[in-house]
């Protein structure tokens, strides 16, 4: 039987940065079990931010972390991944959200982020594409930006797998073997193989992975839909998102407009389907506030899970119930722009038994038990 | 723009990225061996200043013999750009015509 | 600071000149302006020519290491970024740039090595940025690793010209053409053979007339000439570039032996204003030596050669040993080197100087044998007399000679060939090819020096000595020579054509087959990304877009599916597992906010 220091589940950025910063750290016995292809999950159905404006302290530090690693992506996995820090514009539309902001930014600032306020007057100044009305103020942060989710995903895969780690697709993971308290290795559609650690990294699925191991991961997966416009002058270099808007939109590399929304109506279950509803009420909000979209074509919709934690933290660590048991899920999604600092900090987590670079233990499955939740509200 | 050669097939060229120096305000990557001339060349930028005619000015001979690269380096003027090695930190602006030149107020 | 000799200048001559008198146990100091040791050789990246005593064949960058490696050995003492500022009457100064100070050097002999500076060019607009010197551009790609630009325009078809273009080809640069005013290539014919069959035009008769742009450089206006060089009106053409490169000569930089008060001569075939030396070197003065392109513009090796000269005769003079035989054999040497056609112009002006050498004495017929058809055999095309042997000495079988001197037009005795290939890889001039015919085709082996190399069983598009596409061919075999990287690609190809082919190219995007449309992918990148390992259609997919822009997949999804099955031997049911996405046509904001539900 074939042996492996760590076997990953899931084969997604979360999986394959885990596996690229394990092989960094010099342990190369570390295989990735994908179940499907490689960015087949939540990674290749995403919008591709990388913001750093969050409102739980605990996100700010992580996607700070996330961001210096972007910056030297292409150094480390030799892949151009499409990353571009044309900035974030976070846009409120209510009274209480702009105070919310303004809460926050005084938080992200005290963590080192420069981030600015903007009056209307001042958004329409710098984007006259955009129409301000009913905007109280946005906030801005420049080192912010977006990266092509698929390239970095593959970036790290083709990466780790330069390093000596096996990338197994169209692998299932059936079972965890699990003896005395600790992990021994898993069952799987390709065959058995033994290992000290299993990483759950199984996004939408990581509470059927935990079970597996007889862990409850308290996740919930949530539908989330989005498309593209067909390609546009390079004209729209940084984010817009909205809460109490409910809405993102970038324009892409390639020069299409993406962009989408929650659905508070969604029930949960990884469903894949895409409604027509989402276009209509999608595009009767966008327009709106970005005019120029109305004679734009709208090429392709899908849609994606996002993977629901209590608090729209992530919950990253090492079980203290079964020995060798770790996860990283509940990304609640924003999963892409924190992979590399996740990645970073459970690789040092499983090879030193401590973090070096960012300290992710309040993010550990126990806060739920303890009691020690703060919601994270920048979500769309 | 990076002008960054990325393969070759007979040289290999050593070294990272791992110097910051600013260009008129900002922040650029330069390898340890740069020159500020190959620095800003390999950032995309040409134009290292203006004469005191208006004309762009940039690189021409690469060997300190011509007066074409001249740059402000930390507040001091006529800087040959193509033999001076960029430092981490180093101020680099473009030098419009004649350079003002850098003292120090005496008491 | 004290020293016995001064060598002011770190390149080929002033290290060799070092080194000579350091071996004979003078004490040396050695000044240069660079960041390292070996002056323009460490820009050079090309083999030289010459025979193994002067490194032939090796490129210059190795060169450089070689010298800087021996005057470390001989414990020479060198100072970098500082230059010779002035020969006063009191004494000798030199700044360093990196300590910002000067330093006083007394001294008993001095070597002038300084070498020579690139010659400006004046045309409208010459100032720009994107104008830059060739050397300089030779610098900032083969020294820094920074190309300058993507469109160059050469001016000058001498043997700089021709290098640096060649060496922007091999960085990844286009060249537009090479622009030479004369009727003639001034460099050697191997040279524009390799830049010709590449496709690049060499345009005779031509002259820049002005560089086009308003801050930096977008263009450049050429134009024909007549016989005395005047511009033709009405011949004047537009050639998109972003970078002129002018490579058109080189001036000695005379201005130290000016300082020091030697007496100068004007010789143009020397390269204008030189220092009047005799064959060993020695200025007017006792003490002051030259040596080098600051002599007389010529190449690295004689440079060297004259360097050992003025060495080893600066050491007699201060041992007082004997070192007559030394001198001489590098005297005979560098007669030798300037025996042939490209030696004229510096004997003509050395003989202003009262300096006689030899001519001709050397094979000139050329080799009309192509030897016995269906073997595998090394075929010269190495034209004109050029001083260099390293493929007679390189020969396993000695089935190559030169027919007794070093300038002589190689041949090889067929009966001794044993198809090694040995003098394909070791060639400067890249002008040796394999050629071997079967019965249904024929197969080419070509040195190559350009990344990537192809691989075996790539299609690639034939192309002849002046760069003309004459068929397709497909790779055979790629010989890698990671020692001194020039390779041996072998062509197969429709038979009777081993005699035209000499270079291929990869079929490049524009002629390549388009597999996706909207986002303009070929089938090339489709096969490179499976070879990658991207061997599962959605990756592909999501790697190269295909199907992501608004056809939505209906031109590329099969062509694509049926690519990867043959190259991954799965069937096309294993791979459909597709999942196709609305809207399957674009439509607009404005269409769904008209839309009506009923």
């Amino acid at each position: 039987m074939k042996e492996y220091r760590v076997c990953i589940i899931g084969g997604g950025i979360i999986g394959t940065s885990i596996a690229f910063h394990l092989a960094k750290l010099g342990e190369r016995r570390v295989a990735v079990f994908e179940r499907s292809y490689i960015s087949s999950g939540a990674t290749g159905r995403c919008g591709g931010g990388i913001r750093q404006q969050w409102s739980a302290r605990m996100n700010v530090r992580l996607a700070m972390r996330s961001v210096k690693l972007f910056e030297r992506f292409e150094k480390d996995a030799g892949f151009d991944i499409e990353y571009r820090q044309g900035g974030y514009l976070l846009m409120a539309f209510t009274e209480e959200e702009a105070e919310r902001f303004e809460r926050n930014v005084k938080m992200q600032r005290e963590e080192g982020l420069d981030v600015e306020i903007l009056s209307p007057k001042m958004v329409k100044e710098r984007y006259p594409f955009i129409n301000t009305e009913n905007l109280i103020l946005a906030t801005f942060c420049q080192t912010d930006g977006h990266a092509n989710p698929h390239l970095a995903n593959f970036g790290y895969a083709f990466a780790a797998r330069r390093l000596g780690v096996d990338i197994y697709t169209h692998a299932e993971v059936k079972d965890i073997i699990v003896q005395n308290g600790s992990v021994m290795g898993i069952e799987s559609s390709i065959g058995s193989f033994k290992c000290d650690v299993v990483v759950n990294a199984a996004g939408a699925w990581s509470k059927e992975v935990g079970k597996m191991a007889g862990i409850d991961i308290p996740t919930t997966s949530y539908r989330h839909q989005i498309f593209v416009t067909e390609s546009l002058r390079d004209f729209f270099p940084f984010m817009a998102i909205s809460f109490d808007g409910n809405f993102y939109i970038r324009q892409t590399k390639h020069g299409q407009m993406i962009m989408g929304q929650g659905d508070p109506n969604e029930k949960p279950g990884v469903n894949r389907n895409v409604t027509y509803e989402f276009l209509k009420s999608m595009s009767e909000k966008m327009t709106k506030i970005f005019p120029f979209l109305e004679n734009v074509r709208i090429l392709r919709q899908w849609a994606g899970c996002y993977n629901m934690s209590p608090d729209a933290q992530p919950i990253v660590g090492c079980s203290k119930k079964v020995n060798g048991f770790c996860y990283a899920a509940g990304f609640s999604g924003h999963g892409f722009m924190l992979a590399p600092a996740v990645g970073e900090a459970l690789a040092e987590l499983i090879i030193k038994g401590s973090t070096e670079h960012v300290d992710i233990s309040f993010l550990d499955i126990d806060r739920f038990e303890k009691g020690e939740v703060e919601i994270e509200g920048n979500v769309v | 723009m990076d002008r960054r050669i990325k393969s070759h097939p007979i040289l290999e060229f050593e070294g990272e990225e791992t110097v910051t120096f600013y260009f008129e305000g900002t922040p650029l990557r330069a390898k340890p061996s740069d020159t500020i001339a190959s620095a800003l060349i390999a950032n995309g930028i040409d134009i290292f200043g203006w004469t005191e005619k208006g004309r762009a000015r940039g690189f021409f001979c690469a060997i300190g013999k011509c007066s074409s690269c001249l740059v402000v380096v930390n507040g001091t003027p006529n800087i040959r750009a193509c033999i001076t090695k960029v430092k981490e930190g180093m101020k680099v602006e473009r030098q419009i015509g004649r350079g003002m030149p850098l003292w120090e107020e005496k008491q | 600071m004290k020293t016995k000799l001064l060598i002011v200048g770190g390149g080929p001559a002033g290290l060799s000149g070092a080194i000579a008198a350091a071996e004979s146990g003078v004490d040396v100091l050695v000044v240069d302006e660079g960041l390292e040791l070996g002056g323009q050789l460490v820009k050079q990246t090309h083999k030289f020519f010459g025979h193994q005593g002067f490194f032939a064949s090796k490129r210059g960058v190795e060169i450089a290491k070689i010298l800087k490696n021996r005057i470390e050995e001989l414990g020479v003492k060198y100072m970098l970024q500082t230059t010779l500022v002035g020969f006063y009457e009191d004494t000798a100064v030199a700044y360093s740039r990196e300590e910002d100070k000067t330093y006083e050097i007394d001294y008993d002999y001095v070597l002038l090595a300084t070498g020579a500076s690139e010659k400006f060019l004046v045309f409208k607009n010459n100032m720009l940025p994107g104008v830059y010197g060739a050397g300089a551009v030779q610098t900032l790609m083969n020294q820094y690793g920074v190309l300058p630009g993507e469109d160059f325009l050469i001016i000058g078809a001498g043997n700089i010209g021709l290098i640096v273009a060649y060496q922007i080809a091999q960085a990844g640069g286009n060249v537009r053409a090479i622009v030479e005013i004369s009727d003639k290539v001034g460099g050697y014919e191997v040279h524009a053979n390799k830049i010709r069959r590449m496709g690049i035009p060499i345009l005779l008769r031509h002259t820049i007339i002005k560089a086009i742009g308003k801050d930096r450089v977008k263009g450049a206006v050429i134009a024909k000439v007549d016989e005395n060089f005047k511009v033709i009106e009405g011949t004047e053409r537009e050639i998109v570039a972003d970078t002129i490169c002018l490579a058109v000569g080189l001036q000695p930089s005379i201005e130290l032996a000016s300082q020091l008060g030697v007496e100068m001569v004007y010789i143009p075939e020397l390269g204008g204003h030189v220092p009047k030396r005799d064959e060993n070197m020695r200025t007017s003065k006792r003490n002051i030596f030259v040596a080098g392109d600051l002599s007389g513009i010529e190449e690295a090796t004689s440079a060297m050669a004259e360097g050992y000269i003025a060495g080893y005769t600066i050491a007699q003079d201060i041992t007082g040993k004997d070192l007559s035989e030394k001198i001489n054999k590098y005297k005979e040497e560098l007669a030798d080197l300037r025996r042939g056609p490209f030696g004229k112009k510096v004997r003509s002006g050395l003989e202003k100087m009262g300096i006689v050498l030899p001519s001709g004495g050397y094979r000139t017929d050329l080799q009309k044998d192509f030897g016995p058809a269906g073997k595998l055999r090394a075929v010269m095309e190495c034209h004109q007399n050029i001083p260099c042997n390293p493929c007679e000495a390189v020969c396993p079988t000695n089935a190559i000679n030169m027919g007794g001197n070093i300038n002589g037009i190689p041949h090889i005795n067929y009966d001794k060939c044993v198809g090694c290939m040995m003098c394909v890889m070791k060639c400067p001039g890249l002008a040796i090819f394999m050629v071997q015919e079967f019965d249904e085709y024929s197969v080419v082996g070509i040195p190559y020096e350009f990344e990537p190399l192809p691989n075996v069983g790539d299609k690639v598009i034939l192309m002849d000595r002046n760069g003309e596409d004459v068929g397709e061919g497909v790779i055979q075999r790629v010989i890698k020579n990671r020692k001194d990287k020039t390779h041996v690609v072998y062509v197969a190809m429709e038979k009777g054509l081993e005699r035209t082919v000499r270079h291929f190219r990869v079929p490049s995007d524009e002629e390549d087959e388009i597999v996706c449309r909207c986002e303009e992918v070929t089938k090339r990148d489709v096969e490179k990304a499976i070879d990658m390992g991207f061997t599962d259609f959605e990756e592909l997919r999501r790697y190269l877009r295909i199907g992501m822009g608004p056809c939505g997949g209906r031109t590329c999804r099969l062509i694509t599916m049926g690519i990867l099955a043959r190259k991954t031997g799965k069937s096309m049911e294993e791979i459909s597992n597709m999942n196709l996405r609305p809207p399957s046509i674009p439509i607009s904001f404005g269409s769904i906010l008209r839309g009506e539900k009923e």
